[in-house]
């Protein structure tokens, strides 16, 4: 099976006052449709980063970035913003609403732009696979951080994307409402067969996955098969 | 001195941190936060230095006109003091009494047609001049300038005139040509550049011509009745020593018991143009009305930048209660905040509003009157400073006042129930204190009191109105169905969420363009008024000094001219209203919108009935042959406001004698079909023995064509020298010019008011601008392309931009028709153009701010809002 994603020779560097810092170092990355990928490291090591190139949201500085077939290379902001809008959906560890909009207008927004008739109705049903039927009308302030979280998750798949990126989903939340976000993150992916790409800092986290590659100083210092039985 | 030598030592610095600890623990804290935080309050100062500087501007030109009046009154006055008569010269008594006053220089004003020695058929063969006959020791004050540097007495010799060079270009002329006035002719010996008494003396009604007395004597012009204004300046001489004004004032009252009926018009060099003065006040109380729109606007600025503030400080409040800070103590720490900075706000505007006059007077000081000063006035200074204090509390208090109710559990968990939105008691009662006392200074500071209170409650109406719209809208946009289009819903969502634009947007441009909206149709009306309805109901020409005797041949050779003319006539002298019920007018205290009635000489006729468009209200009418004493019949509005009814009697010095007559009637007079109304008719027997003149209305026949007016102005001016026929078109566009110039003066003020609501509108953008930073960034990382985020905005800007566009139309039309018909009474009359013009002006600003915003918002790197904070 062709890799879903492909990732050769990449570097990110970013300026800073004290001058350039190197953010990736030639990371080498390819991940298979379906699978489940842990990306686990210290602090700073680049994990968040990676997830961005990833998404198209952060340009590499060299190297070849490829998703879904397609080169980031030649792309603008709005022609990576197109690959985003059909083939990846991403959870932030802040949530990233809308807070000017609803939970219901949170979830149709992405199924609006891409022109799906009754996005209203689908935002609904996400919302009550992932227990929010009764959230519909509620503003961002006005949910906890797992009902913002669990909202954002319900957005992430609405266009059903190939690719579903998690920046430490868990990150704001209590242990017991991480684990409930996470299992519905888990659940999510099987149902829609989408490749997982999950950043954590959670070792036993990344056992859940297929895959899990470790990262330091922008590397890729290990690179793991296998899940936690 | 070396750079050391320059920083404080360690005894200096720990001298001025005693002094810092000398004060007092909310002055510290607050100089300490303030030094921290200064740039949250751009936007607070901004807007009260913009509205200061609008009100201190008013005032220092206003001091500066002022100023100048009193600093060159005595060359504007052509001396220290003068006396003013309509008709009739001075006696020899008369002027003997005067010039044992000082210096005595006489001169005669009259209007007349100046023609062309060769006859020629065009426009150019004659023009309305206004002639001034001067004595050889005119002017006793300043100097006439000649262009060339001509000199003026020579000038004069001979049959010699000074003429306007407008007067010459309009009628083709050249220094040394001819021309006829009356029925003398002058050579014109050099064009005027300077007149130092033009401002007493105003040539109203066409340029000037100045020739001596004997050349205007030989005119023939000089007859009984006719319109001539015979001044007498006096130059005291007093041995150099400036007189007083009390000084000034005894000797007028002098002159006034020495010639009981010589009825002058008095004025003195330390106000020598009462009428200029009072019009300027007039226009300065009204301008400083505009300008604390513009405060009352920018105070919008003022409460989001301290609501900001506020919110931006919740964690150091609830540290400081925390740490046991009483609430009072964290409200005087803000409120010290607010203060200073209001103080920074004020002095910047008052700064900026001094300068105005310099500004002024380098752009367009050729064209105003007198020569401005520059020095602004305590009491203007005081003014703009009160305004600036009062509003920014105004506006400030209630933000302000929710400071010390945030909750110090802020600390333990961000989401604590939002902070109570209503501030306590003291600060609500101090806040409708600040409203009484803004509302009683405005109405205080000014004459037109009804005015003032008119404009304090349609301001508190429209920001009313605003404010609500700006609530209403999101709730609207809530409801509006979800469009096909996701960027349709995306700014229906947007201006629907709470802490939208909606309400900034509405609040901070809708006052601004209700008034630009008011001012642009109250002119639409006006110049309609003044222009298109016209040819309908107006005479073509006023005639002045039309002798009795010539009447018939005048309408005959004026039908012969053009067929189915119609002349009117009546009896006009002109007189002065010297007492009512036996007191004179300068110990009645009238209503300000009376008083001009009083300020000098006034048409008056005589009729045996009742004349056309007048109505009577009360009282009789004469009978067409009475011959008891004198009666008069006065126009009802003003006869209340000047206290006059039925039986009462009023004093009319005419042709300098005093002429007692009893009220008989109150007229209503209907004075907008410019046909001959008069506030004053007198009964015949009063007046028809003494030499007067006629003013005739012409009325010619809608097809009368220009060649053939041109022709009836020629043969007039060729038949009847001594008749001054005005053209009432030209006399209405030299009247429209006026009121260009003060419309001018309005909007600019009012431009102002706009100018606060852009900034208020870039504060409140520039404090969303973060959080709609994020919602694109979200937006782009949910695949939306720049475009379709930037098509989401436009329509956003645009939907609020029409509203507040139709609102302000709304409300604008509603002012301006208040004004127009209800005020004016002059037709409102409705100008799409004129509203489209500033509604243009509205979507312009918020695309150019919006647009701002946008580009920025665009180009934001999304990485750092998505990482973790």
């Amino acid at each position: 099976m062709p890799p879903l994603a492909t990732l050769r020779d990449v570097n990110l560097t970013l300026n800073s006052r004290a001058g350039p810092v190197a953010i990736l170092r030639n990371v080498n990355l390819e991940i298979t449709a379906g699978q489940s990928l842990a990306i686990v490291g210290p602090s700073g090591s680049g994990k968040t980063s990676l997830l961005m190139v990833l998404a198209g949201l952060e340009r590499a500085t060299s190297g070849r970035v490829e998703v879904a077939g397609e080169d980031y290379a030649g792309l603008d902001e709005d022609g990576r913003a197109r690959v985003r809008a059909a083939n990846i959906g991403i959870v932030f560890q802040a949530f990233h609403l809308v807070p000017s909009m609803t939970a219901a207008e949170n979830v149709a927004l992405p199924l609006e732009f891409a022109g799906r008739a009754g996005a209203m109705g689908v935002a609904g049903e996400l919302l009550a696979g992932v227990g929010l039927s009764h959230r519909l009308t509620h503003y961002p302030a006005e949910l906890s951080g797992g009902e913002q979280q669990r909202v954002a998750l319900a957005r992430a798949v609405a266009l059903k994307p190939r690719l579903l990126l998690a920046d430490e989903p868990t990150g704001n939340l209590d242990t017991a409402t991480g684990a409930q976000v996470i299992d519905k993150l888990f659940e999510l992916q099987r149902q829609s067969k989408a490749t997982l790409v999950l950043v954590t800092h959670d070792e036993r986290l990344a056992t859940r996955c297929e895959r899990t590659i470790h990262m330091a100083d922008g590397r890729i210092v290990a690179d793991r098969l296998g899940m936690a039985a | 001195m070396s750079r050391t030598d320059l920083a404080p030592t360690a005894t200096q610095r720990s001298a001025a941190g005693r002094s810092y600890d000398a004060l007092p623990v909310w002055m510290r804290l607050a100089a300490r936060d303030l030094k921290a935080g200064i740039g949250d309050f751009a936007v607070f100062i901004g807007c009260i230095a913009l509205g200061v500087m609008a009100i201190t501007a008013v005032g220092a030109l206003s001091d500066g006109l002022r100023g100048g009046l009193a600093r060159q009154g005595m060359e504007l006055l052509g001396g220290d003091i003068s006396f003013v008569r309509p008709h009739a010269r001075a006696s020899e008594a008369e002027r003997a009494r005067l010039a044992t006053i000082g210096r005595l220089s006489e001169t005669a004003s009259l209007r007349t047609m100046a023609r062309r020695v060769d006859p020629r058929a065009d426009q150019s063969a004659q023009a309305l001049a206004e002639v001034k006959g001067v004595d050889s020791r005119y002017p006793l004050a300043g100097a006439v300038i000649l262009e060339g540097g001509a000199n003026f007495a020579a000038a004069l010799s001979g049959a010699g005139a000074v003429v306007d060079p407008l007067l010459l270009e309009k009628m083709g002329l050249r220094v040394g040509d001819e021309l006829r006035i009356g029925e003398a002719k002058v050579a014109v010996t050099a064009k005027l550049k300077t007149e130092p008494d033009a401002v007493s003396d105003r040539a109203t009604f066409g340029p000037r011509v100045l020739v001596s007395m004997a050349t205007l004597q030989s005119t023939g012009l000089i007859q009984p009745g006719t319109l001539i204004r015979w001044r007498y300046a006096v130059a005291l001489d007093n041995g150099g020593s400036n007189p007083t004004p009390a000084g000034l004032h005894n000797l007028a009252d002098d002159v006034k018991r020495d010639l009981p009926e010589a009825g002058f018009t008095i004025a003195d060099r330390f106000d020598p143009s009462p009428q200029l003065t009072r019009t300027l006040e007039r226009l300065r109380q009204f301008l400083t009305l505009i300008g604390l729109a513009s405060l009352l606007v920018g105070g919008v600025g003022v409460a989001n930048a301290v609501a900001t503030f506020v919110d931006k400080r919740r964690k150091v409040i609830a540290i400081m209660k925390s740490l046991g800070a009483p609430r009072g103590l964290i409200f005087r720490v803000f409120l010290a905040q607010v203060l200073a900075v209001t103080a920074i706000g004020i002095g910047i505007g008052l700064a900026l509003g001094a300068m105005v006059p310099v500004i002024v007077a380098r752009a367009v000081g050729e064209v105003l009157p007198v020569e401005l000063t520059f020095a602004v006035s305590a009491a203007s200074l005081a003014t703009a400073i009160l305004y600036g204090l009062l509003v920014a509390l105004l506006y400030a208090l209630w933000p302000l006042g929710r400071a010390e109710h945030v909750s110090p559990s802020v600390l333990f968990r961000d989401d604590v129930a939002a902070d109570r939105t209503c501030p306590g008691r003291p600060v609500i009662a101090a806040t409708i204190a600040v409203a009484i006392a803004l509302l009683a200074f405005t109405v205080l500071a000014s004459d037109a009191k009804l005015v003032a209170l008119s404009f304090c409650g349609g301001m508190a109406v429209v920001l009313g109105i605003f404010a609500g719209a700006g609530r209403l809208v999101p709730l609207l946009a809530r409801r509006i169905p979800r469009a096909r289009r996701p960027e349709v819903n995306l700014a229906l969502r947007s201006i629907a969420a709470p802490g939208g634009l909606a309400g900034s947007v509405l609040l901070s441009l809708g006052i601004g363009l209700s008034l630009l909206i008011a001012i642009a149709l109250v002119e639409a009306s006006l110049e309609a008024e003044l222009t298109g309805r016209l040819p309908e109901t107006a005479p073509a020409y006023f005639v002045l000094d039309l002798a009795k005797s010539e009447l018939a041949g005048f309408t005959a050779l004026v039908n012969r001219e053009i067929g189915g003319s119609t002349v009117q006539s009546a009896p006009m002298l002109r007189g002065r209203l010297v007492a009512i019920k036996g007191t004179p007018v300068e110990s009645l205290k009238v209503a300000p919108d009376a008083a001009w009635v009083l300020s000098g000489d006034r048409g008056l006729t005589f009729d045996a009935g009742v004349p056309a468009g007048s109505t009577i209200v009360k009282g009789a009418w004469w009978p067409k042959d009475y011959s008891g004493e004198p009666l008069v019949s006065f126009e009802a509005e003003l006869a209340g406001k000047l206290g006059i009814g039925l039986g009462d009697t009023v004093t009319v010095n005419v042709l300098g004698r005093n002429l007692t007559a009893k009220v008989a009637s109150l007229r209503e007079v209907k004075w907008d079909n410019l046909s001959l109304n008069f506030v004053i008719v007198f009964s015949p027997n009063a007046l028809e023995a003494a030499p007067y003149k006629l003013l005739a209305t012409i009325v010619l026949p809608k097809a009368a064509s220009l060649d053939a007016e041109a022709s009836l102005a020629k043969a007039m001016g060729q038949t009847y020298p001594s008749v001054t026929p005005v053209r009432v078109r030209d006399a209405i566009a030299q009247f429209n010019g006026v009121l260009a110039k003060v419309l001018t003066a309005v909007r600019v003020a009012s431009g102002v008011t706009l100018l606060a609501g852009a900034l208020v509108l870039a504060g409140a953008l520039a404090t969303a601008q973060r959080r709609r930073i994020l919602d694109a960034v979200i937006l782009k990382a949910l695949g939306v392309t720049r475009a379709r985020i930037l098509l989401a905005h436009a329509i956003e800007y645009g939907l609020l931009a029409l509203v507040a566009g139709v609102l302000a139309t709304a409300l604008g039309s509603l002012a301006a028709w208040i004004s127009v018909d209800k005020v004016m009474t002059v037709p409102f009359v409705f100008s799409l153009f004129a509203v489209m013009q500033v509604l243009a002006l509205a979507v312009a600003l918020v695309a150019m701010f919006g647009g701002i915003g946008t580009w920025a918002m665009l180009r934001a790197p999304a990485v750092p809002f998505l990482k973790s904070e």
